[in-house]
């Protein structure tokens, strides 16, 4: 297989797991308020990403791909709020376990990431229409 | 048209350039993977050396007995950025960058001068 083609499959991979991992943090953060449904039940867990290698059998290229969708363990912390409906018998309510802080710095760095692989993706396309001008007759 | 090698050079180093810019999509797209060793290819110099003796051929019929062109290049593991963050991925955005503009201004000298010679080729062959 040509090397280019190649080089903007395994770019368009990159695309592919940051953009999964974009919704993940968008998960995330959409339900960082959202608490359980009956007194002391948990609120939204929130979940994390992981990418792993993987070496293209057709091209030898290495591609990446999601490995996992996982649970973050960490423990809810609670906060005093009698009035929600998820109130235990205290009047303490856990709310989920995301922190916004860092769902903002794993947005950001999807972002980077995605651009990076945007780059890659657009410098191929140059070397590739290079190559094709090499046919034009003329200067 | 013996004299001339140099379109075989150049296809050479146009292939050996494509390969370093998917290897370097790869490091790229796995900037985030845990446990991910940058790579890279062998200096096009050394692809260079790695060529056998090719039989000589004499005859339009003769078959040399390498292949003209670069068929696997050999990576390595880049031992050029130091750093390791603690996933364990030595990756570095910015040397992949760097690396795949200086992939872009090889490749654009390459195919500037193939042009030439094929304007000059073309200049000879016309009328």
């Amino acid at each position: 297989m040509d090397p280019l083609s190649t080089a903007m499959k395994v770019a368009a991979s990159g695309l592919d797991a940051q953009s999964e991992r974009l919704r993940v943090v968008s998960e995330n953060m959409a339900n960082a308020q959202s608490t359980g449904r009956l007194p002391g039940s948990d609120p939204y867990r929130r979940k994390t990403i992981t990418f792993t290698a993987e070496v293209d059998r057709a091209s030898g290229g290495a591609m990446v791909k999601v490995s996992n969708i996982g649970k973050d363990e960490t423990a809810f912390p609670v906060e005093f709020d009698p009035g929600n409906q998820a109130a235990d018998a205290d009047g303490y309510v856990k709310v989920p376990n995301v922190n916004m802080l860092v769902e903002m710095a794993d947005m950001r760095e999807a972002n980077r990431s995605y651009e990076a692989d945007l780059q890659v993706i657009k410098q191929a396309r140059n070397l590739i229409s290079m190559t094709i001008d090499l046919l034009r007759s003329g200067s | 048209m013996q004299p001339v090698n140099l379109f075989n050079l150049a296809a050479q180093q146009a292939r050996w350039l494509s390969v370093r810019q998917s290897v370097i999509a790869g490091n790229v797209a796995n900037v985030n993977t845990p446990g991910y060793v940058a790579r890279d290819v062998e200096p096009f110099e050394a692809v260079l050396d790695d060529r056998h003796v090719s039989m000589k051929t004499t005859e339009p019929g003769h078959m040399s007995g390498n292949n003209p062109l670069v068929q696997d290049v050999s990576l390595r593991e880049d031992d050029e950025n130091p750093t390791i963050l603690p996933s364990g991925n030595t990756v570095s955005l910015q040397t992949e960058l760097v690396k795949s503009a200086d992939v872009q201004r090889q490749f654009n000298i390459n195919t500037a001068i193939v042009k030439a010679f094929h304007n000059m080729m073309s200049m000879a062959t016309k009328e």
